[in-house]
């Protein structure tokens, strides 16, 4: 066999040269009859045999057992201190494809499938041109497997790949493929075809085609397995009764989804960071999927949430590391959160063993099987037990694929792809001494590995002692590292060490790393000057609070026993300030703006509770946030209202009940979009247009409902009707004219506020609010009498030309005239100060200091519909309060302590000390490890 | 108040007019009885006088002359020094997105355009600017790294002559910046690159800025030892740069990380130069360089987010106070046009975090002339100095604070502007039928 292979090698570098002889073919193939004798062997699924012989043939292992008959036609192989492993799998990894010949332009990169873009396709338009959407490929199709790449995936005691199909956000399905000898038919390395479909959110179509952002990604995602859904439906109904209907056409996107979307088939969806897992449980779940997730690297913070759900993971052994030392900036201040995570990420495996969560490993992004078995190593040094690796590496990942019926244990009856060697394969002490694929017997363990290693300048195994195996330590090429470079890479810590140390190093006056400081079940706020937005000012008044909840308020109200009590003498309590216009907090682009209407994307799919502009917010006392899509288009996405829970996941910020709504942009904005880059300019161009798309989006909505409305009435009636396809853009909209979405329109200049408004009354709906809305003191009468709510800018101007009228006095002079306005910041630090903003009202425009403070508290709460929860300090409200040490008015105002639900999410003090305690913690991380006694109680 | 007033309600009736300069024969003015915040010295009740654009006398015991033409009557308000905007685009900038309105960016590198050269004095920015006492403002020219000379201007004038302060108050450096980790269009995410990649391409271009210094030497020496019949071609490039390398400009360097501003901290030594440092969003982190070396610092805005995740969330708003107890000289800036008026609550942030009050009063107008070499003439209510004034009802760093008067060059010029103006016609408008 090994001549074989060898000839292969004579093979490519004699087509590469085109000189030598090229008649010498392979040596015939031995027959597949083997027996292992004496052999130690690790079935894969925990257990062990100390002392079995393996028979294999044709292809199978034909007996596992202490006695099992050799057959007199085998060859046997002694397998005095060898043992026995399944080969192992890579659970999810790119198959190694011939590199093409250097200097060639347009070579792709080793591994590397990078689509080109292709200048004559349009661009795609809508989900329904289907973008980067191939669900009918497979991976196994195309077969181009690279021999020499693929010895050394052997070599490393891999037998077999879950091969992925390319990129694409529906690339195809996965397909299992073995690693022998790809020879004249490397299709005969398939062992399934068609495991699983994958889905991606991280690839766009490029500048300018939908979906751009990962909002729009994801609604294409929920659209097209919607769509599949339908389809598997219609289809099914017409083959189990034709009658009176037309036969539904065939359609190659859908019909391989079919199943999909009808939760049959397994689809795989990505999920590396927390933020992503908790964003593939909710959509797998919200769309009943039989789904696993791929990527996993933060599953070290949801092992437990991730044993609940019952979904597989398949974790990428890729760690994050950091550059090299010498190619990073010495200036450079890495985020904490960044450090910890490579610390904790190769941690993620023990703990999913742990929580008893079905995971396998996958290469990733790896760099070939090296880097794929330094990934696996460092696992393990993160804690992971190395039979419980190996476990994930063969009969779990069978598992997940839902093929360990056939492969992945040591058993009777499995094929036989196996590992002989005198240790476990990642080990870098371990000596493979053969591999079998499907029976056939590759000797590895031989002079090629020394010259492969001297072609590298260095021989991985050189120096090692035969002795202790050595489980962890990085060495040599095999290193961590993985990259060719020695790696920097600090050890694994767990979770629990991290907090340990930090506790450690925190001390007695030790805070929360992160979430709330206080959390208490009743507390009361005592002394201050209570600005209670609901019509009284209460001079050194009391605040309790029970249960999240304000129970108690008032001047002569004492504490309840056993409350926490903050003392804010000569301070100021008000409302928390709600900002109604953000953008913080939001994942992969705020705009997804290739579509004149995109009303079927929604902020609440892509809310990162990770960013730290959330924490900033709640240092200026902001408690509640307005989420809204960008105004690219003349109809945008669905927004979202957080309540600030720091350190919650997107679930948790959710402001539980808050009334729907969605984006509206009128005038420079979604004119002027994708009048650049590549393909044709999208419609519209001016102003006109922008009413033109908006009216057309309604007239068709109301046929949608229409639709449906038939629809329902002939089942209604007993009649057969077939329901017409969901469309989540036009269900938005039919909510719209139903009354149950609030519409908040970005808008500039008075003619085009005055003309949305009469389009409104047209289409029979109101608009909730005017976002910006910096000339509606001209129409202040007609806003009023609409019935919107005005969301202004304090004092911004003049940054272009439908800016160029706006007036500070705008928020006044509308509140003046019966709008109900809020001033918001659109802006991640103006937001950290709208008090001051709202004081601007006072300065122009006259407003008293009290109307100027609803402007940021209780007006934005009755535009948003939530002003029974917030917006006032009143009994049976939510306690989310701000502490000032001045009148919230003063330029001097600094926020002392803001709580939502009534825990202490910001404190002046306590922020301090947890500024210090983190830069502790990251000094004993980052700073050279003590060893000598160091932890030594 | 007399006139001005009259002017206001004929401006709100025409509403569209521009705002007329005031009348550019500067008055002899008296404002009287109010407490004055001189910035040079303690406050006092008193009176200031004002003839020929200048101030004449002020003090607890000053009377007013019999030839005074206007007479304020400042009892209860308060009289300041008129603020100054240490670093705005005034005149230049019109409206950000229209590019036929922008004069702030030239092409390459222009150490010698001058920015009053490009002032549109008609910018209704400026009338809304001074409206809240900001009676003038360094205005710059950016890009470059060589973006050009800064001007000082007063923000009231009926030509772009009758505003100059000082045509050139320093070059204009745009330091160039390391960067190992840029933003991605393509994937939407930050790309981290090789450091030393990066530091090679800073190094070269910091080196190339030391070859301008040693080229305008060579320059300044070769025209002034010229022999007779020599033709010593004049550049005028090289020739502003000469100024700066004789030490007679400062050198305006907008530096914003640590290393930026070490670096140019560094170069300025090495090539003897004066430096003042623009924008500085680092510049606490090295409060101690900067005091040692004895370099202000013209601040960007306060109300500015953190640079870095981990970097406390106050850290901008901390930082003028950290450089002031450093010993650092600073004074204020927006660093735009239409921002320009927030400029006294940019300081207020300033305050509410660790600066003394009286220090940010005094960074927004004595130490910032101090800075720019113009506290002969501005910064302080003193006998001698240009009157440039405003008289407030409070603390004019307070939000809620009305400023009443504002005298530019002796001139207590119309308060109205294209803000005021809409509000008074919009709110005369009649209820629609």
């Amino acid at each position: 066999m090994r001549a074989i292979v060898r000839n292969r090698q004579v093979l490519v570098l004699a087509v590469g040269l085109a000189a030598a002889p090229l008649l010498a073919g392979p040596p015939p193939e031995p027959p597949p009859f083997y027996a292992i004798e004496g052999v130690r062997v690790e079935v894969g699924d925990g257990t062990v045999l100390e002392r079995a012989t393996v028979v294999i043939e044709n292809g199978t292992i034909a007996a596992v057992a202490e006695d099992a008959a050799i057959p007199a036609h085998a060859w046997v192989i002694d397998g005095e201190g060898l043992t026995v492993y399944p080969g192992l799998i890579d659970a999810m990894g790119s198959l190694p494809q011939p590199r093409r010949p250097p200097g060639v332009p347009g070579a792709a990169a080793p591994g590397g499938q990078r689509r080109r873009p292709d200048p004559d396709r349009a661009l795609p338009r809508g989900p329904e041109d289907r973008p980067l959407t191939t669900p009918w490929k497979r991976a196994a199709d195309d077969l181009r497997l690279d021999a020499e790449a693929v010895e050394t995936w052997r070599k490393a005691g891999v037998t077999s790949i879950a091969a992925t199909p390319g990129d694409g956000l529906f690339p195809g399905r996965l397909s299992l493929v073995r690693l022998g000898a790809p020879g004249r038919d490397p299709e005969h390395q398939v062992i399934a075809p068609e495991l699983a479909q994958v889905a991606s959110l991280s690839s766009g179509g490029g500048f300018g085609s939908y979906p751009g952002a990962l909002m729009g990604r994801v609604a294409y995602f929920r659209q097209l397995l919607l769509d599949a859904a339908h389809y598997a439906a219609v289809t099914a109904a017409y083959e189990a009764d034709p009658s009176g209907w037309r036969r539904p056409e065939f359609d190659r996107t859908l019909a391989p989804l079919a199943a999909v979307g009808s939760g049959e088939e397994r689809i795989l969806l990505p999920g590396s960071s927390a933020v992503e897992i908790n964003r593939a449980l909710r959509l797998g779940e919200e769309l009943g999927l039989d789904f696993a997730l791929y990527g996993g690297q933060e599953g070290y913070r949801l092992a437990g949430e991730l044993a609940d759900s019952g979904v597989a993971v398949l974790v990428d052994v890729d760690w994050p590391e950091p550059l090299p030392e010498r190619d990073r900036d010495p200036d450079a201040d890495r985020p904490l959160r960044e450090i910890l995570h490579e610390r904790l990420a190769p941690t993620t495996p023990v703990e999913l063993a742990e929580a008893g969560v079905q995971f396998a490993l996958s290469s990733g992004g790896a760099n070939g099987a090296d880097d794929f078995l330094a990934g696996v190593r460092r696992a393990i040094e993160g804690g992971l037990e190395p039979a419980r690796a190996l476990q994930a590496l063969t009969r779990d990942a069978a598992a997940v694929h839902g093929l360990d019926d056939r492969i992945g244990t040591v058993a009777t009856g499995m094929a036989a792809d196996l590992v002989l060697a005198d240790g476990y394969p990642w080990r870098e002490s371990t000596r493979v001494e053969a591999v079998f694929i499907d029976g056939v017997r590759y000797a590895v363990s031989d002079g090629e590995e020394a010259e492969d290693d001297a072609e590298n300048g260095e021989s991985a195994r050189e120096g090692e002692s035969a002795g202790e195996p050595d489980e962890t330590r990085p060495r040599g090429r095999r290193g961590p590292g993985g990259r060719g470079g020695s790696s920097e890479a600090a050890a694994p810590m767990r979770l629990a060490e991290v907090a340990s140390k930090y506790a450690e190093v925190a001390g007695d006056s030790m805070v929360p790393m992160t979430g709330p400081y206080r959390e208490d079940d009743v507390l009361a706020i005592t002394g201050a000057t209570v600005l209670t937005m609901a019509g009284e000012t209460i001079e050194n008044g009391t605040v309790v609070v029970r249960d999240g909840r304000i129970a108690r308020v008032g001047s002569g109200v004492r504490p309840p026993r056993g409350a926490h009590v903050i003392d804010a003498d000569g301070g100021y309590l008000m409302p928390g300030i709600f900002d109604a216009h953000s953008h913080i907090s939001t994942a992969g682009g705020v705009n997804e703006g290739s579509l004149a209407v995109t009303a079927m994307v929604r902020i609440e799919d892509v809310v990162d509770p990770t960013d730290v502009a959330i924490y900033r917010a709640l240092a200026g006392g902001v408690t509640t946030v307005n989420i809204l899509h960008g105004s690219a288009n003349p109809i945008g996405g669905q927004n979202q209202v957080l309540k600030l829970r720091w350190g919650q996941d997107a679930d948790g910020m959710r402001f539980e009940g808050a009334p729907p709504g969605i984006k509206f942009a009128l005038g420079e904005n979604p004119k002027r979009s994708r009048s650049f880059g590549p393909g044709p300019r999208r419609y519209p161009a001016t102003r006109m247009g922008v009413l033109d798309v908006i009216r057309e989006a309604f007239t068709e909505a109301a046929e949608y409902r229409d639709a449906w409305a038939r629809h329902r009435e002939a089942e209604a009636a007993g009649e057969r009707s077939r329901p017409p396809v969901r469309d989540l853009e036009l269900e938005a909209l039919v909510e719209i004219l139903e009354g149950e979405r609030l519409v908040h329109a970005h808008s500039y200049r008075a003619d085009e506020i005055l003309q949305l408004l009469r389009l409104a009354e047209e289409l029979g709906f109101r608009i909730a609010t005017l976002q910006h809305v910096l000339e509606g003191y001209r129409v202040a009468d007609e806003i009023a009498a609409h019935g919107a709510g005005a969301s202004t800018f304090s004092d911004w101007w003049a940054y272009k030309v439908e800016a160029y009228e706006a007036i500070p006095h705008n928020a006044a002079l509308m509140a003046d005239r019966g709008v109900l306005v809020s001033v918001n910041s659109d802006d991640a630090e103006e937001m950290r100060h709208l008090n001051h903003e709202a004081a601007k009202a006072v300065k122009w425009g006259g407003l008293s200091d009290d109307a100027a403070l609803a402007l940021v508290t209780i007006n934005p709460a009755r535009q948003f519909g939530i002003d029974d929860r917030v917006g006032s300090i009143e009994v049976g409200k939510d306690a989310d309060l701000v502490i000032y040490d001045r009148h919230p008015l003063s330029s001097y105002a600094v926020v002392q302590t803001t709580l939502v639900d009534g825990k202490v999410y910001f404190d002046r003090e306590l922020d301090r000390l947890r500024r210090e305690q983190l830069a502790a913690l990251e000094r004993s991380l980052t700073e050279p490890a003590d060893d000598d006694g160091g932890d030594e109680p | 108040m007399t006139r001005t007033r009259g002017r206001i309600a004929a401006a709100g009736m025409l509403a569209l007019t521009l705002t007329a300069p005031a009348v550019p024969a500067a008055q002899t003015l008296a404002i009287e009885g109010g407490t004055v915040h001189p910035v040079s010295g303690a406050s006092y009740t008193g009176t200031v006088v004002v003839r020929d654009g200048m101030i004449e006398a002020a003090g607890p015991d000053v009377a007013a002359p019999r030839d005074v033409v206007v007479r304020i009557d400042a009892r209860g308000l308060h009289v300041y020094p008129g603020l100054f905007n240490a670093w705005t685009t005034l005149g230049l900038v019109e409206i950000d997105s229209v590019p036929a309105t922008l004069d702030q960016v030239e092409l390459g590198d222009t150490p010698h355009v001058l920015a009053v050269e490009g002032v549109h004095p008609a910018s209704e920015i400026i009338p809304v600017t001074r409206e809240n006492g900001i009676t003038h403002a360094l205005t710059a020219p950016s890009g470059g790294p060589w973006a050009g000379q800064a001007s000082v201007i007063l923000l009231d004038g009926w030509t772009v002559e009758e505003m100059e302060v000082e045509k050139s108050v320093g070059v204009v450096l745009e330091w160039p910046s390391l960067a190992t980790r840029e933003f991605d269009f393509s994937t939407f995410s930050v790309r981290e690159k090789k450091f030393s990649e990066a530091k090679r391409d800073y190094d070269r271009t910091v080196d190339e800025l030391g070859d301008w210094i040693e080229a305008a030497r060579q320059y300044d020496h070769a025209r002034s030892n010229a022999e007779p019949g020599t033709a010593v071609e004049q550049d005028h490039a090289l020739e502003t740069v000469a100024t700066v390398a004789r030490g007679e400009l400062p050198l305006l360097v907008v530096a914003d990380r640590a290393r930026a501003i070490r670096d140019a901290v560094a170069f300025a030594e090495e090539h003897g130069l004066r430096l003042v440092v623009v924008s500085g969003r680092d510049a606490a982190k090295e409060a101690d360089l900067l005091a040692e070396k004895n370099v202000p610092v013209i601040l960007n805005s306060v109300q500015a987010l953190p640079v870095e995740e981990d970097d406390p969330y106050d850290g901008p708003f901390a930082a003028p106070g950290e450089l002031h107890r450093a010993g650092v000289p600073i004074a204020f800036g927006t660093f735009d046009a239409s921002n320009a008026r927030v400029l006294p609550y940019e300081a207020a942030t300033a305050v509410a975090y660790g600066l003394e009050t009286e220090a940010a009063l005094r960074a927004l107008t004595l130490g910032g002339a101090e800075i720019l070499g113009l506290d002969d003439r501005l910064g302080s209510v003193d006998a001698g100095k240009w009157a440039n004034l405003i008289v407030t009802d409070g603390d004019p760093l307070e939000v809620r604070t009305t400023v009443r008067h504002v005298i530019v060059r002796g001139r207590d010029v119309d308060l109205s502007n294209r803000h005021s103006r809409s509000y008074e016609l919009y709110r005369g408008r009649p209820a629609p039928p």
